[in-house]
């Protein structure tokens, strides 16, 4: 009963840290409320503002069903199309609304109209929960955008850039020609010594701490055993346990052989030493045994006579 | 006629005949040599079968396009591939090996386990060396982890760093690892005195089931959390010891060292072999990629039995001194490497069996080259 309990709670408990690759994954990285001459144009040839979405996660995240708005008030206002498999963005990349102020242009425009001052929500499937927010501030010029970057190690804590950006719509902020790993290994350490030393270390330090551990376990095991078998050894070293004595007294009384006194001292010794051990093997044998009930003959259908 | 001719002519360009090169017959024949050394030799017959067929596989030439070829998208050679390309054939491997692994040798003597870490001085010995020898660094930490000895290590480090070399990588990782006898033994009679190569170990004590159950639990929590970018391997290796050692998961055990690790066994060297596409395989690289290999072997061997010469300097009990014959054991070959070390040992004393003591370095390289491995890819990947 209580294991009918405790399963589904931790089964609870494990749904509760599923956020990964969901919405909440999703930023607003990037919003334009007033372009200039040198704006993207939409599909209909019109020149307005966009916002723009970023998915932080390392999963696809599908937001079909979400909602843009520009009203707090009104959560619901522009819904993004569930149907449309377009509605994916893949890890760490963007995917661009544009803010006509209709969202029936098509799956990628929004029912928002954009200006400075104004706050764009990014609103999960559910129509309640706020995912994101950015606000244009409102002595933002004209052609310059606000968005958000992240300068942490992880690329994770995504803060707003507190200086206007120049706009850069269905491209993800920030450096995308940043060296990789290997070309900035090549560049700090050419020889590879502060990489090998720096590995060796780590590789000797994960094993070694493996060591001190069992090292350490074993005494506690040990110690523990040590104390369990304390009162076996202190007959072993006085007198032989009555049950021991019992059946050796048995033995001897109904046998007066050597041999039988060998394999006793033997068995003795064994047990009090506590050479002999009974792990089990977990295994059970079944083998098949003749009997009537499996008899061939008796299987038979029995013709009428 | 002659519309009979012109289809035959057109037949003729589709054969292999009309579309060989010089460097598909080399590769053939490389393939033919690794099927003959595995069944004449029974050198590591599990992988040189399957590796060498499947370099017959995918150097049989052939037109392109017809959508057959390992590199050709969409295709059976090609989506078998992917297990390696994407790299979950290895973690599936190391379930397996977790599952038939008994670390007991380890547990009794915890001291072993470090040498496992010095045998790994080979990778990134071969790290230095390769960068030396002109490689990207990512190209260098992907050879390196050769000198690992470890197959499913080196293709998923491969093909996260460098898959354009996976192939050589993997081709010359299996290679050196069937020749760990040939390669081991001059290095360790070389580097050890007569009296060192007879010192006896005292016998391991016995490990419990408990000590057995809390290992993998343990292990994968200290190595995973300094290392987490080794989780694939870490995590499939301890998961699959826990459920050998566990006792009630055994029908899950049974068919992790079983059937799966079979199954996996032969695609991954089906396709690894078939990835050894003469194009793409011969080439100044390649050459430079099996010397750097059977280097980090042998720096690898060498580290290991100097390292146990180290300790012994600061064990000052006679009895518990390490026979340095163990050191080479701290290559994951398991358990060939072992093996050298019982077979080098009773070469000069017939009575001294070190199969159980080496087998304690043997398994702690598997987890040392994984952690390295889990290091080169954060560094480097």
């Amino acid at each position: 009963m209580r294991r009918n309990i405790i399963i589904p709670i931790f089964l609870l408990l494990a749904a509760g840290t599923l956020q990964a690759q969901n919405v909440t994954d999703l930023i607003i990285s990037e919003v334009l409320a007033e372009p200039d001459s040198t704006g993207i144009l939409d599909d209909y040839g019109r020149r307005g503002g966009w916002i723009e979405l970023y998915n932080t996660s390392q999963g696809t995240v599908n937001f079909g069903g979400c909602f843009l708005t520009d009203d707090r008030d009104n959560l619901r206002k522009s819904l993004i199309p569930k149907g449309d498999l377009r509605t994916k963005i893949g890890p760490r990349q963007t995917a661009l609304f544009y803010a006509s102020g209709n969202g029936l242009d098509g799956t990628f425009y929004a029912g928002v109209t954009l200006a400075p001052g104004s706050t764009v929500y990014l609103v999960s499937n559910d129509g309640r929960t706020i995912i994101d927010s950015l606000t244009v501030p409102p002595t933002l010029p004209q052609g310059k955008s606000v968005g958000k970057l992240a300068h942490d190690l992880r690329g994770q804590v995504f803060e707003v850039e507190p200086e206007p950006m120049v706009p850069s719509p269905g491209i993800a902020n920030g450096d995308q020609n940043a060296a990789t790993k290997a070309q900035v290994m090549a560049e700090k350490d050419p020889h590879g010594w502060t990489l090998t030393i720096v590995s060796v270390s780590v590789v000797f330090a994960a094993l070694a701490i493996l060591w001190g551990f069992f090292v350490l376990l074993f005494r506690l095991l040990a110690n523990g055993e040590g104390a369990a078998r304390k009162p076996r050894k202190k007959a072993a070293a006085g007198a032989v346990p009555p049950e021991v004595a019992a059946a050796i007294a048995l033995a001897l009384d109904m046998e007066d052989s050597g041999e039988v006194y060998a394999a006793i001292a033997a068995a003795v010794d064994l047990y009090l030493t506590d050479t002999v051990h009974d792990a089990e093997p977990f295994v059970i044998t079944l083998r098949p045994s003749d009997s009537p009930w499996n008899e061939k003959s008796q299987m038979f259908r029995q013709l009428p006579k | 006629m002659e519309q009979i001719f012109q289809s035959l002519t057109q037949f003729w360009e589709y054969t292999g005949f009309a579309n060989c090169a010089w460097q598909n017959i080399v590769m053939i024949a490389i393939g033919i040599v690794f099927i003959t050394l595995a069944i004449v030799k029974e050198w590591e017959p599990m992988l040189l079968v399957p590796i060498g067929f499947g370099m017959i596989v995918g150097n049989i030439p052939m037109f392109p396009g017809l959508n057959i070829g390992v590199y050709e998208d969409g295709s059976v050679l090609n989506t078998l591939y992917q297990g390696v390309k994407q790299g979950w054939y290895p973690p599936l491997i190391f379930l397996g090996i977790g599952a038939m692994t008994d670390f007991s040798a380890l547990i009794s003597q915890p001291r072993l386990i470090l040498i496992g870490a010095a045998a790994q001085m080979g990778i990134f010995g071969a790290y230095l060396l390769a960068l030396t020898f002109g490689f990207a660094p990512n190209e260098a930490g992907a050879i390196g982890i050769i000198g690992g000895a470890d197959g499913p290590t080196a293709i998923f480090l491969s093909s996260k760093l460098a898959p354009d070399l996976m192939g050589a990588i993997a081709v010359s990782a299996y290679s050196y690892m069937a020749l760990v006898p040939v390669i081991q033994k001059p290095v360790m009679l070389l580097l050890t005195t007569d009296k060192e190569r007879r010192i006896r170990m005292p016998a391991p004590r016995q490990v419990s089931q408990r000590e057995k159950i809390i290992f993998p639990v343990v292990g994968f929590l200290i190595t995973a959390f300094i290392v987490p970018s080794g989780l694939p391997l870490l995590g499939m290796l301890f998961f699959g010891n826990l459920l050998k050692e566990s006792g009630v998961t055994r029908r899950l055990a049974e068919t992790a060292r079983g059937p799966l690790i079979d199954v996996v066994t032969t695609l991954i060297g089906l396709t690894v072999g078939a990835s050894t596409q003469a194009d793409k395989f011969i080439s100044i690289k390649s050459l430079g990629i099996f010397t750097l290999g059977l280097l980090s072997f042998i720096i690898a061997t060498a580290s290991g039995v100097l390292f146990v010469k180290v300790m012994n300097l600061f064990i000052k009990n006679p009895a518990r001194k390490i026979n340095p014959l163990i050191g080479n054991a701290g290559v994951s070959a398991v358990p060939d490497s072992a093996r050298v070390s019982e077979t080098v040992g009773r070469e000069i004393d017939p009575g001294n069996h070190l199969l159980m003591h080496a087998m304690g370095p043997n398994v702690a390289g598997v987890i040392g080259s994984a952690v390295a491995a889990g290091i080169l890819l954060s560094f480097l990947g």
